[in-house]
């Protein structure tokens, strides 16, 4: 066997050894996610919108110091914004209330 | 090395093979053990990839002409920054080195997503694996580039003069980091379907990627004109070549696409929409691929070996149908609540500005493919020219130059007549001005030149627009925060790098805008057959044939240089050295031009021939703005670096997001 054989024996046996142990080791996990709770997916979606919704309000202000929108525009539009933000606020809270009801069920339950 | 290289090779299709199927399995079976297993191949197949390159170029530095690719694209005498630049040079290197790139992408992705979101990257590292399979197999089964010759000859036959230029070392690695750049959002959209998770997080966890694809395609496609500009020697820069539009389909759906995507942010819609564009921006990077390697269309840019045509058109197919397939199948939950507030605002104009994209990519596909339709169909291949792009895309640019002005005057959700009269006011004073200003100036006899004066008169308005924006803003923050002009203009471009970035990158395109129709409308150009101390007159330039020089540059380059003398009001104002250079074993000699460049326009002298009474034939243009484009080029740069600049803003409140989330949900994060 010639030396360049070795070193391709050597790579393909640190490969399958690399890819390998994971098959074959000891686990503490078993699962790679836990099952979906809708809830959290629903928790982190609110989340991103809420700051979205912050964003546009942000925005909309800076958009009106700078004359790019008329006053009736600016109140209309950050009444919208507003009612959207108060919208997803509540949800996001009662998420949490739900939230920590489960959490402390769950820990009395242990 | 070589046996090495070409084992390394093999081993990474198969460890990319195996992450592919075994991500797949890890997610859909939700098994650890083989998601570990699987997350190991990425650095695998990397490693790989880079030992089978290093091996190629050591082959390349050592002239190790056993190699059929080394000795098709090197020479002894070659340059050793162009025995680098030779891996890319070819069919061969080059797909090595996009894989090289691709797999250092999925690198870099796997490092920054590893422990995030478990649901959606083992999928996305499956697909980016996948594309990698793809290229390994070509690679190892279609066009080796350790091929041997039995019988290794004493030299190579060199790489191909026209390549012999600095912008080959600059302009292939730029556009592949673009079109390889686009596999990065197309794996997390397919991820994003395949996973049902459908919020816009497959947008932000690739929005960088996107940013960063399309500027290196944007300096690609500009890198690629400046190269055609100063080595092929025809006075242009662009020509609607195939290849020349198979990476500026992608661009404009690629620009498309980081436009609607603004409105999934905001507004949690147009999700179909934009998964739709994504898909296409990458089948358009595949598709460019076909175009250059298939053989199938002619062009200068084309590879000499090009027979992947039929690989690459099976892959293509299989994107379109399973990317249409998974569209379909999740359509349901794609489905938006949400819908515009006002056909008035600036989401609509984005709209607008995204079909009018649209439009011009589908003119310039129809164009590109109409002599492979044309062969089928007639059996005699019809090859659409210059005229007909100019023709359509030409009106459908200007709108689109339009646009870019009226984007930032409207508002965001909504806005009112009243108001836009107001906010127009100024940019379509400027561009009435300059619409005055211009007509007793300049020429308007032909369609070209209406089109030139009407694209001024827009970039006049588009420009105030866009300044109007950054003077509104600064002096809003100068009122409210008490700061200086600067400081104000700073602090408010740095809080709001998005925005005032892609402002930025606008200019830019203005720019461009401006040097194409100057360049394209103005330009003159004459052609004169000198003795020795003739002279002649162009714009007001005297240019004289003053000697014609032969210099030895090496053991295999020849280079005839004819020396002119420009005048200009009586002065000497530049000596012009336009050159052929023979190189040994190559049938046609190569021009490198010679261009005096200022922001007014350059001068472009090529020695187009010699005689042995040392006569000679000179062609010189006269092309007026064309810095103006690469001027844009680096506007665009600028702009874009502010745009992708880390914003600690948005990190912070990502923290947030995922601190809240584990607060109440204590799973592993899935942000």
């Amino acid at each position: 066997m010639g030396f360049i054989h070795f070193l391709e024996l050597i790579l393909v046996v640190g490969i399958l050894l690399a890819v390998g142990i994971p098959l074959f080791g000891k686990l503490k996990l078993k699962k790679l996610v836990e099952a979906v709770d809708p809830a959290v997916d629903e928790y982190k979606h609110l989340l991103v919108r809420k700051e979205e919704t912050l964003i546009s309000i942000k925005e909309l202000e800076f958009d009106f110091s700078t004359g790019k929108i008329s006053e009736p525009d600016y109140k209309e539009l950050r009444h919208k914004l507003e009612t959207e933000a108060t919208r997803i606020l509540e949800h996001l809270d009662q998420l949490e209330e739900e939230g920590k009801k489960n959490k402390s069920v769950k820990s009395h339950q242990t | 090395m070589n046996d090495i290289g070409e084992f390394t090779l093999l081993v990474a299709l198969a460890t990319a093979l195996y992450g592919c199927v075994a991500y797949v399995m890890s997610a859909r079976g939700n098994r650890i053990d083989l998601y570990l297993s699987a997350d190991k191949t990425p650095f695998i197949v990397w490693t790989c990839v880079m030992i089978s390159s290093i091996c190629l170029w050591k082959a390349f530095l050592t002239d190790d002409f056993s190699l059929q690719y080394v000795w098709a694209y090197s020479n002894r005498e070659l340059d050793t920054f162009y025995k680098i630049s030779s891996f890319w040079g070819g069919q061969k290197g080059s797909l090595l080195f996009w894989t090289l790139l691709l797999s250092t992408y999925m690198l870099v992705v796997y490092f920054q997503n590893r422990s995030k979101n478990l649901r959606v990257v083992p999928y996305a590292m499956a697909v980016m694996l996948a594309v990698v399979v793809f290229f390994l197999f070509l690679i190892n089964f279609s066009t080796n580039p350790f091929e041997r010759i039995p019988l290794p000859p004493e030299d190579g036959r060199g790489l191909n003069p026209l390549l012999q230029n600095y912008w080959m070392v600059i302009h292939p690695p730029t556009l592949y980091l673009g079109y390889v750049g686009f596999t990065v959002p197309f794996a997390f959209a397919v991820a994003a379907l395949l996973s049902k998770n459908l919020d816009d997080g497959w947008i932000r966890m690739t929005r960088k990627w996107s940013l960063i694809s399309w500027f290196f395609l944007c300096m690609g496609n500009l890198f690629g004109a400046s190269w055609a500009y100063v080595e092929l020697g025809w006075g242009g820069y662009w020509a609607w070549d195939p290849v020349e539009n198979a990476a500026f389909m992608p661009l404009l759906i690629a620009t498309a696409f980081l436009h609607s995507v603004m409105i999934q942010e905001k507004k949690d819609m147009m999700k179909v929409w934009n998964m739709s564009l994504i898909f296409l921006t990458f089948a358009m990077t595949i598709f460019g691929t076909f175009i250059t390697r298939s053989g199938l269309i002619q062009s200068v840019h084309t590879f000499d070996e090009a027979t992947l045509g039929y690989y690459f058109l099976a892959f293509l197919f299989v994107i379109i149908v399973a990317c249409t397939a998974l569209i379909i199948i999740r359509l349901p939950l794609l489905k938006s609540a949400n819908e515009l507030d006002s056909f008035l605002s600036r989401e609509s104009s984005f709209l607008f500005n995204n079909l009018v994209l649209l439009g011009i990519a589908f003119a310039t596909f129809w164009g590109t493919i109409f002599p492979i339709i044309s062969e089928a169909v007639r059996g005699v291949k019809i090859t659409v020219g210059p005229p007909f792009y100019n023709q359509v895309n030409v009106p459908i640019g200007l709108a689109l130059l339009a646009l870019i002005g009226i984007g930032p005057v409207i508002a965001w959700r909504k806005a009112t007549f009243s108001n836009l009269k107001k906010n127009f006011l100024k940019p379509v004073s400027a561009g009435i001005v300059m619409a005055v200003a211009l007509f007793p100036v300049i020429p308007l006899g032909s369609r070209a030149e209406i089109y030139t004066y009407v694209t001024f008169v827009l970039c006049a308005f588009v420009l105030t627009s866009i300044l109007t924006e950054f003077y509104k803003g600064t002096v809003s923050r100068m009122g409210s925060h008490d700061e200086s002009v600067v400081g104000a203009l700073t602090t408010m471009t740095w809080r709001n790098k998005r925005r005032y970035g892609g402002y930025t990158v606008h200019i830019g395109v203005v720019l461009i805008f401006a040097g194409i129709a100057g360049s394209q409308a103005y330009g003159t150009h004459t052609e004169k057959h000198l003795q020795l101390g003739d002279s002649f007159e162009i714009r007001g330039y005297t240019i004289k044939y003053e000697k014609l020089i032969a210099v030895q540059a090496t053991s295999i380059k020849t280079r005839i240089i004819a020396q002119l003398a420009v005048e200009r009001d009586g002065r000497r104002y530049w000596t012009a050295r336009p050159e052929k250079e023979f190189y040994k074993g190559q049938n046609q000699p190569v021009s490198e031009v010679d261009v005096l460049s200022t922001w007014k326009e350059d001068l472009y002298m090529i020695l187009a021939d010699f005689r042995e009474d040392e006569s000679a034939t000179i062609k010189v243009y006269v092309n007026p703005m064309v810095s103006w484009i690469w001027t844009g080029g680096w506007v665009i740069a600028f702009g874009t670096m502010i745009s992708m600049w880390p914003d600690r803003l948005e990190q912070r409140r990502r923290l947030d997001r995922v601190r809240r989330q584990e607060q109440l949900f204590p799973s592993p994060a899935q942000e």
